[in-house]
This record gives structure tokens, C-alpha cells and sequence, in this order.
């Protein structure tokens, strides 16, 4: 956005990169193209903005700022006017793309942004979206470039992270909400300073769906009550990240959520039978739009999405590429706490007291006694108080409640009924009522 | 009567002498004991004891002289004195003294002798082990559950309550999920309240603006038609769309048009890989699930309200379309007929009689008073190695009924079970003098249809 004069930064650019000795390597992007590289692993790799503007997932890039990019991080870098970049360090794959579909989503913005104006001129709310598709198709990605475009433009909308497996907002196995202010950072993406987190448990909705429908249904009522109080969010809208399960029940927590979000907009990636289903069976108020994958987007292994969901808990009891915060390890006593578990085995419905459903055990608390097993465990800390009774009608039940933070169990001594943890503020604990998670988290490195 | 039993004793040359305490309801031995104090007897304050129940017994074999206030006492006067409902019934003796007579060693039960079920789960040494407990020198005990199971691990009995307290929390929880209407404000405030309140505001903003009234037109909120979303979907739209606003976008770009057949070429180029039965599901769903849009009721809804109402009352009415005689009435069909996709699920449903284990859920049941497990009881081939101080896990345990009195139910052999811990328990009923042995199996009825 500032102006000036491109062949002067331009030279700056290349005698800062030839003066600091290092083997930086230009790279000059016509207008509409990207350029997409892959640090090698256990390497990084720093990014310049030589000349010309050019932004990161919808986040503009500063001229001459280096960003520095860790291991295993896909990055790709995409210019609407032309620009020139220097790239420092080892990068598995670098190149040019012309092939993007940047234009379409900044077309998809476009119209958003029109709904959000129609919104704010008849005083209603504003456009809620939810992006679906199959898995490594670039959803979260969608998600950032349309965040950052509306908020860019001044519109506070809310990114609400229901994929439990790679959650963007807080630690994998939960659901949150989350509020956003100011455009990502180029490298640690949305500042998560307060968001609203519920816990889940397991880092697939498969585990258990009616949970999983269950929290949707709470997020959207918190969402909705958060629009009634504040203009702004209201005429921001919301932008929905889903899970990559487009199938069987998947599909119809999909469902589930565009009704209990009352999505307007639905913004399929990639999947045409999943298209034509979502035609199907969304009412015709609901605008269901199909749209390309990047051609940029790299399929993730198994153990690749084992190791990001470790280093997302890493990043949260460390900070940032570990250095900034320092987590305390403590003692807590076996009866200074309770632990649940949610979801009791399942039995069949004629065995259960009249009137109830399956439901009811899937949502069900089941006393954790604490043991050996429990090592390793990441447990949410529910915010629930801790002198409600479960069954006081009075308040938010203990699943509905959100999490105010995690501790992982290092150590359990069964003789000492204590167990230690690792938790990102020092004793006590906030709350006394700890939710276990299927996810563990080994505290090495 | 008196002489000829005293004679019987003095011929054997080994019959010990002892004294009645009735206050302490046991026998302290005058002389040296004999065999028997191998498996039998127990000491008191340094003195050799007998419990009543031995003491009869021995009596009965002529090994033992019991006299109270000088006077040696008959096995009449022994089943009279000794008998009590404090110490023994008959019934009891009458069991214990078949099972001596068989070879078996049989010793009283006492309940802090089981390992809970929590040090079991640890596979802690029985606590019968630890230097602690003495059950030689106990004192006699009222009934089979002696005094000193309190100095067992009060912890390991603190967090036993804990979890039964906690367990019987959460049902309440349960109960309290279901009653559908929650206070909203609730809500709002178990939210935690975000530090600078002034910079982030979830709730509070300082210009609340009502929200207007639905606007009442008939045409949805929004006119997709002059919303130009980019969708590679519907094959009827222009190639080409129009360059957006500059003042939509960020930074006030300027872009050109935006060309979407190329990408119309590059959608899809992998097949979805789909297993065979999810290609069958499909395939199903497909067949008999109709657009929905193409309900014309469905196409006159506006927003997600008018239609979930919508959704609602259908679903409603298809309760109502079901046939009144069988649904309306205080006992309903186990099974619905959309519910029945496999023999599975329909064994799941009309299975009333839910299988369930010895241990499930016994912590919560209240202690039933009439029912004691009396004895613990140890084969024969082990007398040579028995030791009191170390008596080990037992054979069995036994319970003493009548067949005078009520049968135990199921709550009550699932307790005993488990004071009994992983030792079986044995009913003993006796009727007028026969006794017969009676246990129950643990057992899963085969199920060959899953």
C-alpha cells in the first residue's frame, strides 16, 4: 500500500541480499501468479519482499521485513499486481504457478462482501459461511484468505474451527470459536487471545458424533447470542472450517451444522458428488457454490497430521517455535480433582429407563478413576464451577461448559495418590473438573 | 452323663482342659493344646484361645474339657452357652461342623481380609500380609466383620467413596441435561471474561443496536441471482465473471475478469474412492431420497427458521401416523420399523434383560444387614502347610441360609460377591440338620447371531 518508487526498492532489495552474503535467490512474479515452496525438514527459511506488494494465505507481506518460515512449512506466496522476492535457505520445492484459483476465491470474497453491505444497510446479519470438502484441499486455507480479506476491509467476522483433527484455533480434539480482529500473522497465523474453546476429546468426530453435533449446536447458540449484543460481529458473519469426513456421518454433521448455523453461503471444495448432495439436501435459501483446490495444495501422510497435531500442543504449553513461554510442572492430588470421561459404552435403547435415548449415554460423564493409564493424557480444564453439582439444573452442564485451558499428565504415583502436570499457568488449577482426552502428548525436545 | 464323658477324655490321655469366659464369648485353654491348634484357636493377651464355634467342636471330637465356674460342662450345656446370636447360630455350627468333619479348614470370615477391589486392580500383596495386621491376636469380634478393618487403607476407602459420590453426580448431571430450557444468561456468564475488556468484546459492546423485525417479504434475504459467487457447479452461468467492485475488495484492488472455463477442466480429475458398501449406501440414498427443494412447501420457506419449523412439525405428524394401537398405549413396540437395518441392531433392541457382570455397580447398592458370608473355607490337602498367621486365599467362602428363610436375590449375591472378592462364594442351606451346598456361575448366554 505505500508508494513507492518500485525500481529504487528494488535495488535496495538486491543490495541487501547481495551485501548480507547470504545465497538468497530472487524470485520476480508476474501480475495473478504465486510462488510456492516447501522447507526442507529441520531447516528454515526466510522470505523478502524485494518490490511490488504481495500477500500469504490474504495476509499482506511488509517490503523488505524477512519472515522466517520453520520446517515442513508449505507456503505459498501470491501477488495480484507482480512483485520480486528473495528466498534464503534450504527449500525442498520452489517455483512460479500461474494456475490459481486466488481469483475465484477473491470473486467468492467479493460477494460476501456485497452480503455483508446488503447486512449492515437493513440492519441484519451478516453472512455465514461454511467451507467443505474432503481432506488436504486447502478448507483452512479458504478459510484464512476469506478471514483476512473481510478483516482487512474492517469486518470483525468469526472463524468458528470445527475440524477437531487440525484445529487452527486451539489444541487438536476440541471445537472453538474465535473472534478475528486483525489479519493473521504471515507466520503464526490468527492471534488466539480469547477464544472460545469446547472440549471434544478425540481427534475424530467418528468417536462420538452426537457430541460432535452437540457442540456444533452450543457454538452456534454462543455465535448467536454474541451477534445479538454486537453489531459488528453480527454484520461480519462467520466463517465455518468443517472436517475433511464428507461421508456417511460426516456428511451428516455437515448437514447438521448448516442448520444449527443457518448457514447462508456453503463453499465446496473440490468435490463434486458431495456438491450436488448438499443441493439435495439444503433448502434453496442456501447458496451452495462450487470452487477448484489450488493446484498448490500438498497431500498430508498420515504421520505428517500426527506431527502438526504435536506440535500445535507443543506450541501451546511453549509458544511459538517453542522459546516464548515457559509452562510449570506441579503436583495435584487425586482428590483435589475430578476427571471424566465423556461417552459410556453403548447399550441398547430397551435396556434404558423409559424415556431416554442412546443419546444419553453417548453424552454421558463417566467418572475417571485416576491411574498408571493416565500418563501422557492431555486433560482439558472445564470451566464449569466447581461446587455445581452435575445435576444442578441451575447451571451449564459440564459438556456445554468451554475449556479455560490443558495440562498434560506427565506422572502419576498411585502410592502418593498425586499425579504431576505439565500446565501452561502455575498452581492451582483454575477449576477442579478435568476432562480426558483419547489425544496424548509426550513433553520431550 | 458328666462322669462318662470325663472318662471317655481322661482314657485318650490328651484332652485339654478349658475355661468358658462368657463375657469375651471364647475359651481360654488351661493346659497345652494339641494337634489341633494347628489350624484352630487363635492367642489372646498370651493366652490360648478358642472361638466358640471350635470349642464346640472340639468338644464334640472328646479333645477338649470345657468347665464354667469350676464344673466341666456337657456338649448340651456347650450347644446352650455357646450358641448365640452374637456368636453363632446353629445353622452356622451345623454347617461349620460338617465342613470340619469332611477335613476342611474353616476359619471365620473377616471382611478386611479381601483385598479391595482397587488394591486388586494393583496387585498389591494382600493386605492379610502386611505387618499391621494381627488376626492372631484379634479380639473376638461380634460378628464375622471384625473392628479393624477401618486400619486397612483409609485412603484407598476415602477415593472408593469418591468415585460412587462422583458416579452418582454425574447420573444427576444426566438427569438435569435433559430438561431442555436453560437459562441463557447462564451461559453468557460461564464464559471466561476476556482480559481487556475494552479492546475485545464478545458480550459487551458499548452501541447495542436491537435487532430490526424480520423483514416480511416473501423472497429470501438474500438475491443470489445478483451475487456473482464464483460456482464451477452451475453449468448454466457465464463462463466469465465480471470484474468485482474495486471497494469490495482489500486494498482497493483492481482486477480483471475472471475466467472460469479452465478450471471446469481441472474439477475432479480423481476419482473418490469409495468402498463397496459405501457405493451401496449411495446408491440407496440416492434411489429414495428426492431433492428436497423440490417440496414446494420446502420451496416457500425463506430462512432456516420457517424451515426447521417446518421439518419440525413433519416430523411431528409422521409420530402421529403411526398406528395408534400399538404406539399410544402404556407399552410400546421394543423395535421401530425404520430402526431394523440388521439382526444386530435388532437383537440390540429387543434384548430386555441386559447382561451384566458380578462387580457392576455394586458400590452404589445399599449393604443388605441378613446376609453375611460366615466362614472362609480351605481344602483339605492344604492342612499340613496351613498356617493361621498366613492362611492364604481360600477355597471358598460360605454363606449360611435356611430354606426357612427368603431366597437371596440378585442384588445380594452381587454383593456378597463382592465382599467375597475373586474367591467364589458358596450358599450353604440347611435344612433341619441337611445341609446342601449351593454357588452361582458367571456366565455370557452365546449370542451367534452378531
Amino acid at each position: 500500500m505505500t508508494a513507492e518508487a518500485p525500481d529504487k526498492s528494488a535495488e535496495d532489495g538486491l543490495s541487501s541480499a547481495g551485501g548480507a552474503g547470504t545465497t538468497g535467490t530472487r524470485f520476480d512474479l508476474d501480475k495473478e501468479t504465486e510462488l510456492r515452496f516447501e522447507v526442507e525438514a529441520g531447516e528454515r527459511v526466510q522470505l523478502e519482499l524485494l518490490s511490488g506488494m504481495a500477500e500469504v494465505f490474504g495476509s499482506e507481506l511488509n517490503k523488505n521485513k524477512k519472515y522466517t518460515f520453520g520446517p515442513g512449512s508449505k507456503i505459498a506466496v501470491f501477488t495480484w499486481h507482480g512483485c520480486g522476492v528473495s528466498l534464503t535457505g534450504k527449500t525442498e520445492v520452489a517455483y512460479v504457478s500461474k494456475d490459481t484459483p486466488m481469483m475465484l476465491y477473491l470473486n467468492t470474497h467479493a460477494a460476501l462482501e456485497q452480503m455483508r453491505r446488503q447486512a449492515e444497510k437493513e440492519n441484519e446479519r451478516g453472512p455465514r459461511v461454511m467451507v467443505v470438502g474432503p481432506t488436504d484441499v486447502g478448507k483452512s486455507t479458504l478459510c484464512r484468505v476469506l478471514l483476512n480479506y473481510a478483516v482487512r476491509l474492517g469486518r470483525r467476522p468469526t472463524l468458528v474451527e470445527l475440524d477437531v483433527g487440525q484445529s487452527s484455533v486451539s489444541i487438536p480434539g476440541t471445537m472453538a470459536g474465535l473472534c478475528i480482529e486483525r489479519p493473521a500473522d504471515v507466520e503464526e497465523g490468527f492471534s488466539v487471545q480469547a477464544p472460545l474453546v469446547f472440549h471434544f476429546g478425540s481427534t475424530t468426530p467418528g468417536t462420538n458424533i452426537k457430541l460432535y453435533n452437540k457442540l456444533t449446536s452450543c457454538l452456534a447458540e454462543v455465535f448467536s447470542q454474541r451477534c445479538e449484543v454486537n453489531r459488528k460481529a453480527s454484520v461480519g458473519g462467520c466463517i465455518i472450517n468443517t472436517c475433511g469426513w464428507v461421508k456417511g456421518s460426516g456428511y451428516q454433521a455437515l448437514v447438521h451444522c448448516a442448520s444449527a448455523f443457518e448457514v447462508d453461503v456453503v463453499l465446496v471444495l473440490d468435490q463434486e458428488r458431495l456438491y450436488n448432495e448438499l443441493k439435495r439436501d439444503l433448502p434453496h435459501f442456501v447458496r451452495v457454490v462450487l470452487l477448484p483446490k489450488s493446484g498448490g495444495v500438498v497431500e498430508r501422510s498420515k504421520g505428517g497430521r500426527r506431527e502438526s497435531r504435536d506440535e500445535k500442543i507443543r506450541e501451546y504449553f511453549y509458544g511459538f517455535r517453542g522459546t516464548s513461554f515457559y509452562p510449570h510442572a506441579y503436583d495435584v492430588r487425586f482428590s483435589d480433582v475430578r476427571i471424566f470421561k465423556i461417552g459410556a459404552p453403548s447399550i441398547p435403547d430397551s435396556c434404558l429407563p423409559l424415556g431416554m435415548s442412546q443419546d444419553d449415554t453417548q453424552l454421558k460423564l463417566v467418572p475417571v478413576s485416576p491411574g498408571r493409564d493416565l500418563t501422557h493424557h492431555v486433560l482439558s480444564v472445564s470451566s464449569v464451577d466447581d461446587d455445581a453439582e452435575p445435576g444442578d439444573g441451575q447451571s451449564r452442564g459440564i459438556l456445554e461448559s468451554p475449556v479455560c485451558g490443558f495440562i498434560v499428565v506427565t506422572a502419576v504415583d498411585t502410592q502418593a495418590q498425586v499425579m504431576t502436570v505439565l500446565s501452561p499457568a502455575p498452581r492451582p488449577l483454575p477449576r477442579h473438573t478435568l476432562l480426558i482426552m483419547d489425544i496424548r502428548f509426550i513433553d520431550l525436545k | 452323663m458328666y462322669c462318662v464323658h470325663f472318662l471317655m477324655g481322661l482314657n485318650r490321655g490328651n484332652l485339654v482342659r478349658a475355661v468358658w469366659v462368657p463375657e469375651e464369648r471364647q475359651v481360654e485353654l488351661q493346659s497345652p493344646a494339641g494337634k489341633f491348634w494347628q489350624s484352630m484357636g487363635f492367642s489372646d493377651r498370651g493366652k490360648q484361645c478358642l472361638q466358640a464355634e471350635e470349642a464346640l467342636y472340639l468338644m464334640e471330637c472328646g479333645n477338649v474339657q470345657v468347665f464354667y465356674r469350676d464344673l466341666p460342662l456337657s456338649i448340651q450345656e456347650g450347644y446352650e452357652r455357646f450358641l448365640s446370636s452374637e456368636t453363632l447360630t446353629l445353622h452356622q455350627y451345623q454347617v461349620y461342623g460338617h465342613l470340619k468333619r469332611l477335613g476342611y479348614v474353616v476359619n471365620r470370615f473377616d471382611l478386611s481380609s479381601v483385598p479391595s477391589e482397587y488394591e486388586r486392580q494393583l496387585n498389591l500383596p494382600a493386605s492379610v500380609d502386611s505387618r499391621q495386621r494381627k488376626p492372631l491376636k484379634r479380639k473376638h469380634s461380634q460378628s464375622p466383620v471384625s473392628s479393624d478393618n477401618r486400619s486397612t487403607s483409609p485412603l484407598v476407602k476415602k477415593t472408593a467413596e469418591h468415585q460412587s459420590e462422583t458416579q452418582v453426580k454425574s447420573n444427576e448431571s444426566l438427569a438435569g441435561q435433559t430438561t431442555p430450557d436453560q437459562p441463557q444468561e447462564e451461559l453468557m456468564e460461564s464464559f471466561p471474561a476476556p482480559e481487556d475488556s475494552s479492546e475485545r468484546t464478545w458480550w459487551r459492546e458499548e452501541h447495542i443496536q436491537p435487532p430490526s423485525a424480520q423483514s416480511q417479504s416473501r423472497a429470501p434475504r438474500w438475491d443470489f441471482k445478483n451475487l456473482s459467487f464464483p460456482d464451477l457447479g452451475s453449468r448454466s452461468r457465464s463462463a466469465c465473471l465480471a470484474s468485482p467492485d474495486p471497494s469490495l475488495l482489500p486494498g482497493a484492488l483492481e482486477v480483471g475478469d475472471c475466467h472460469m472455463t479452465p478450471w471446469l477442466r481441472r474439477l475432479n480429475v480423481k476419482e473418490e474412492k469409495l468402498s463397496r458398501r459405501e457405493r451401496d449406501r449411495q446408491r440407496d440414498r440416492d434411489r429414495y431420497h428426492r431433492d428436497i427443494n423440490r417440496d414446494p412447501k420446502v420451496r416457500d420457506c425463506r430462512n432456516w427458521a420457517e424451515y426447521i419449523k417446518l421439518m419440525e412439525e413433519r416430523r411431528r405428524q409422521q409420530q402421529k401416523q403411526r398406528p395408534a394401537h400399538l404406539w399410544e398405549r402404556e407399552v410400546t413396540p421394543l423395535t421401530q420399523p425404520v430402526h431394523c437395518t440388521s439382526h444386530r441392531e435388532v437383537m440390540e433392541q429387543i434384548s430386555i434383560i441386559k447382561p451384566s457382570s458380578w462387580s457392576e455397580g455394586v458400590s452404589r447398592l445399599p449393604p443388605a444387614d441378613q446376609w453375611k458370608i460366615s466362614f472362609d473355607v480351605y481344602q483339605p490337602d492344604t492342612v499340613a502347610e496351613f498356617k493361621k498367621s498366613h492362611p492364604g486365599k481360600p477355597y471358598s467362602r460360605m454363606c449360611v441360609c435356611s430354606f426357612d428363610g427368603p431366597v437371596p436375590d440378585l442384588r445380594i449375591m452381587k454383593q456378597l460377591s463382592c465382599q467375597s472378592g475373586d474367591v467364589p462364594v458358596t450358599f450353604a442351606v440347611v435344612d433341619h440338620g441337611d445341609i446342601s451346598f449351593y454357588c452361582f456361575k458367571n456366565f455370557r448366554l452365546p449370542s451367534d447371531v452378531y
